[in-house]
């Protein structure tokens, strides 16, 4: 039982993070246009106050002000001063008129019409023209009562958190000088997992943070890649996590902008935290020209259910060919990719850096109807943000996704980092560009009995990839892992030894080539496979601990001990091990030294699904019948579609007493696995147990069709008919089993005891 | 933003003639009668203001000007023009930006007008003449800012170094090659 757990490492995913720049709020000397002009000969607007009447702050502009404004514009907010009263409006009268006239406030990149989002912050022309009448008429109060300000809460939104996390260390944000873009890592310290429902990132000076991106490092990999610098930060604007060894995509924009600090998700759609887990916060900061001393924290709330739909984020992307001459105006880059599913889009987020002018995606459905995803005609890295659909936006399978960047690598682009211009290629620093485009997906329609949609959408984004790169070792890397994901091994194998051949000897590949060709059957070739990985990388714990599950699976138990204790020296915190130990020695028939194995998994983290397995039988063995269920309803949730676990809770339930809900986990397992004939024969017992003696008989009599050869179930089912008076059935049914057997033992003393009566 | 006028007497070139023009106070209400000594090449007035968040992020690139300038014998003043910049407010900018330099509440507004100052953060450069100081230049101090949401990553044009640097070799003064960008100058009357 799962004594064979692969380690598929390596998900490398690249995790773009993301970068959003400050509120500059200024006016331009030059920029005195004439307001009047303007005003007078903007077409009328309906519901605007006839030019005669005045415009005023209390009847107009507070409330545009207080709906639009505000939100970043309050003490502690991230706007870099208020907008909460007549005062304020006044002191800022011209950039109000300008920063609204040119549409750089509110800050909103997407073009109308391109896309219907949430939280558009778009003034309406005429909202506009209100504004520049009100101060070209000298800002007038008005009479009217003023109406009451809005009120922010500047700490947390939603309550207190659950749990809150603070950086290790504070950062010091000079005062001066570019942008700082670094990343800092936050522990998960719990040992159970949660599901997050919402997020809220407190940054200690909102107003120096453009922006702040959270991804989650499953295996703390951006950490241990900074063993003696990561309490204070690394810098960057993207980074590389590595996803860890099972498919576990990356699924949430987890994006905090000034005006939306609370960012709650569906109640269906929590994240998930395991222990073991880091957040990395990445921040895009802005020097104030004071000296600031940076202690983000992040608090999460957790969900009372666990995520029932798991949606994904795609990317579109080709960096491959940023390659942007020095002065080019119109550089352009595309990408595409052809949907194997039908998904509903929740959200886009376009990500380039300083050159990238206009950037566009849509999509072509089958019936070659476009849907626009998003239009931005005019980029600004220090804008960017995620961008939610009002309504998910349904795509069918065979949809055809089109990014199309275009880049202005000339010194007429003021956002230019080089001066003069010189040849910029993708990278992750201000001065290197990027092209991507995530789309946030959720898979649907997915038919039953289907392989993790989220495993179709990564291949054919993988396929693609490697298509347009085949060097692209990632890629092909990804394409493998969801290959062996779907369960076609020999694909995953061809891959990983392509892999190889592109760079040979890499123990992950290798390793990983071996769980393909295990799973495969071929364990000779497997064994070959880990060898090699381990003798690569020999401080590496995956291969070995590997090479001992396959050991474990030939009941070879003191080899695979051996493999383990070598595991645990350099590993010791390893609970997968110590859990893979205790099966060993539970093969050996040391079942004490086991139990304390598999306790120690369970200390080291909480979920450990093969020790909450083993564990729970133990307890059903010793009659401990309370804690084998509450270890086994942990182990099923960590495996629902495991069917073991639920037949061995429905057992230590059933022998609890609790024959209902012994019946409820038997018919969640008929659901998962119908052609099961187990769960048929337990359910059999089951209802027979309690008296339903003709669904017993159904019961029994769909197992013997899935299993037709079963002498036992031939017998019992002779044993349900007799006690239902069929006697003729019960007859023919020990005969069947006799016929299958002919010393079956019990079916003959049955049928003699038939005769009898 | 072009270099204005060319010629613009202001007070207080060596000593103070009487009747001298109201130069504001400083921190502690004392007026401030002369920007220059005797000694000196050049004056540079930055007009700034405790709530702009332009003229703040300046902070740094003035306080490099100063440093490197001051021994050349130029003096630099920070000018509040704004109503609403106290004394006790600037005291509490200063603390909070950490810096130090000549302060001038220009309480009336007149070196304001004066140099011709709308904006901050804005610059003027003055230079001395026969019979005071002449402006040679009033504008932005580089081109980070192009315009309202429109931020180079760093400079790479520095207006104001080039002027001061130009005066302080007695050639001819480049005009500011771009507008200021920040937060108007409150009249008055507005507050």
């Amino acid at each position: 039982m799962n004594s064979s757990r692969h380690r598929l490492k390596a998900l490398h995913r690249i995790a773009s993070a993301p970068s959003r720049s400050a509120v500059l709020f200024g006016v331009m000397l030059i920029a005195t246009i004439s307001v009047a002009t303007i005003a007078a000969s903007a077409p009328a607007q309906h519901g605007a106050p006839a030019a005669s009447v005045p415009v005023t702050w209390n009847h107009d502009i507070a409330p545009i002000v207080y709906s639009n404004c505000s939100v970043c514009h309050h003490p502690g907010g991230g706007g870099p001063f208020s907008l909460l009263s007549f005062h304020d409006a006044v002191r800022r009268g011209p950039q109000i008129l300008e920063a609204t006239g040119s549409r750089y406030m509110p800050p909103w990149l997407p073009a109308s019409g391109f896309g219907d989002f949430a939280g558009a912050r778009r003034l309406s022309d005429e909202q506009i023209a209100l504004i520049r009448r009100w101060v070209e008429s000298g800002m007038p109060e008005g009479d009217l009562a003023a109406p009451a300000p809005p009120r922010f809460d500047t700490t947390w939104q939603l309550g207190k958190p659950d749990l809150v996390l603070t950086v290790e260390r504070p950062f010091a944000l000079a005062a001066g000088g570019a942008d700082v873009f670094r990343n800092f890592i936050f522990q998960y310290p719990l040992s159970q997992t949660h599901f997050i429902r919402a997020v809220q990132i407190l940054p200690s000076v909102p107003s120096v943070v453009h922006h702040a991106n959270i991804l989650i490092d499953r295996t703390a990999s951006f950490r241990r890649l900074h063993p003696n610098d990561w309490q204070d930060g690394i810098p960057g604007m993207e980074l590389q996590v590595d996803a860890g060894n099972t498919f576990d995509p990356d699924s949430h924009f987890l994006f905090w902008k000034p005006d939306t600090p609370a960012l709650e998700e569906p109640e269906s759609m929590p994240w998930r935290l395991d222990p073991g887990n880091d957040l990395v916060l990445n921040m895009h900061l802005k020097p104030s020209g004071k000296p600031e001393n940076i202690t983000a924290q992040i608090g999460l709330y957790f969900s009372a259910a666990p995520a029932v739909e798991h949606p994904m984020l795609l990317q579109l992307e080709d960096d491959r060919d940023l390659d942007i001459p020095a002065g080019a105006h119109n550089f352009v880059v595309e990408d595409e990719l052809t949907l194997p599913i039908d998904v509903k889009v929740l959200g886009v987020y376009p990500h380039a850096h300083y050159l990238g002018r206009e950037l566009a995606g849509w999509a072509i459905l089958p019936n070659h109807q476009k849907k626009w995803l998003i239009r931005i005609p005019s980029w600004d890295i220090d804008r960017q943000s995620v961008y939610r659909y009002r309504e998910p936006m349904m795509l069918p399978h065979g949809t055809v996704l089109h990014m199309r960047y275009v880049y202005d690598n000339s010194a007429d682009n003021i956002h230019n980092p080089n001066s003069p211009p010189i040849r910029v290629r993708a990278g992750n620093r201000s001065v290197d560009e990027m092209a991507h485009f995530w789309l946030q997906v959720l898979p649907v329609n997915t038919p039953r009995d289907s392989p993790d949609p989220r495993l179709l959408l990564e291949r054919a984004w993988m396929e693609h990839r490697v298509k347009r790169g085949p060097d692209d070792v990632i890629a092909r890397y990804n394409l493998a892992a969801a290959e062996a994901g779907l369960g076609h091994y020999d694909r995953a194998a061809v891959e990983y030894r392509q892999v190889l051949s592109a760079t040979p000897g890499d123990a992950r590949a290798l390793n990983s080539l071996g769980a393909a060709l295990e799973s495969a059957g071929d364990l000779g070739k497997a064994r070959e496979a880990f060898q090699q990985a381990m003798d690569r990388a020999p401080e590496s714990c995956d291969a070995e601990f590997n090479l001992a599950g396959l050991q474990l699976k030939l009941s070879r138990f003191a080899e695979a001990e051996a493999h383990l204790r070598a595991v645990l020296q350099r590993c010791p915190d390893d609970a997968s091990a110590h859990s893979a130990l205790g099966v060993a020695l539970t093969g050996k028939g040391d079942s004490s030294a086991a139990q304390a194995e598999f306790e120690r998994a369970l200390a080291i983290d909480s979920s450990d699904f093969t020790a909450l397995y083993h564990l729970g039988e133990d307890a059903i063995a010793s009659g401990a019948l309370d804690r084998a269920i509450d270890l086994l309803q942990r182990g099923s949730a960590q495996r629902p579609d495991d069917l073991d676990t639920r037949e061995r809770l429905a057992m230590a339930l059933a022998q609890s007493g609790r024959a209902d809900d012994a019946l409820t986990q038997l018919y969640a397992a008929e659901k998962i696995a119908p052609a099961d004939a187990s769960v048929h024969s337990l359910l059999a017992q089951l209802l027979a147990s309690s008296g339903a003696l003709a669904g017993a008989i159904d019961e029994q009599t769909r197992a013997l069709h899935l299993q037709p050869k079963d002498a036992d179930g031939w017998n019992n089912l002779g044993v349900l008919e007799a006690r239902a008076g069929r006697t003729a059935a019960a007859r023919a049914d020990f005969q069947h089993a006799l016929d299958l057997a002919p010393d079956h033992v019990q079916a003959r003393a049955n049928l003699a005891r038939l005769h009898q009566q | 933003m072009a270099l204005r006028a060319p010629v613009v007497l202001l007070a207080a070139f060596l000593l103070p003639p009487q009747g001298a023009q109201n130069l504001g106070t400083d921190l502690n209400g004392h007026p401030i009668l002369e920007l220059a000594q005797a000694h000196a090449k050049a004056v540079v007035l930055f007009f700034t203001a405790s709530d702009c968040p332009i003229s703040n992020r300046y902070i740094p690139e003035i306080e490099r000007l100063d440093r490197e300038f001051t021994p050349q014998g130029v003096a630099f003043w920070w000018v509040y023009p704004n109503p609403s910049d106290t004394a006790e407010v600037i005291r509490q900018h200063q603390e909070q930006f950490n810096f130090r330099g000549q302060i001038v509440l220009d309480t009336a507004q007149q070196i304001t007008r004066m140099a011709h100052a709308t904006i901050t953060p804005e610059a003027a450069l003055f230079v001395p003449a026969s019979s005071g100081l002449r402006e040679v230049y009033l504008g932005r101090i580089d081109n980070r800012y192009v315009a309202l949401g429109q931020e180079r990553p760093a400079a790479t044009t520095h207006d104001l170094e080039s002027a001061i640097r130009a005066a302080l070799n007695r050639m001819p003064v480049p005009k500011a090659g771009g507008p200021v960008v920040g937060c108007s100058i409150v009249p008055l009357n507005a507050s």
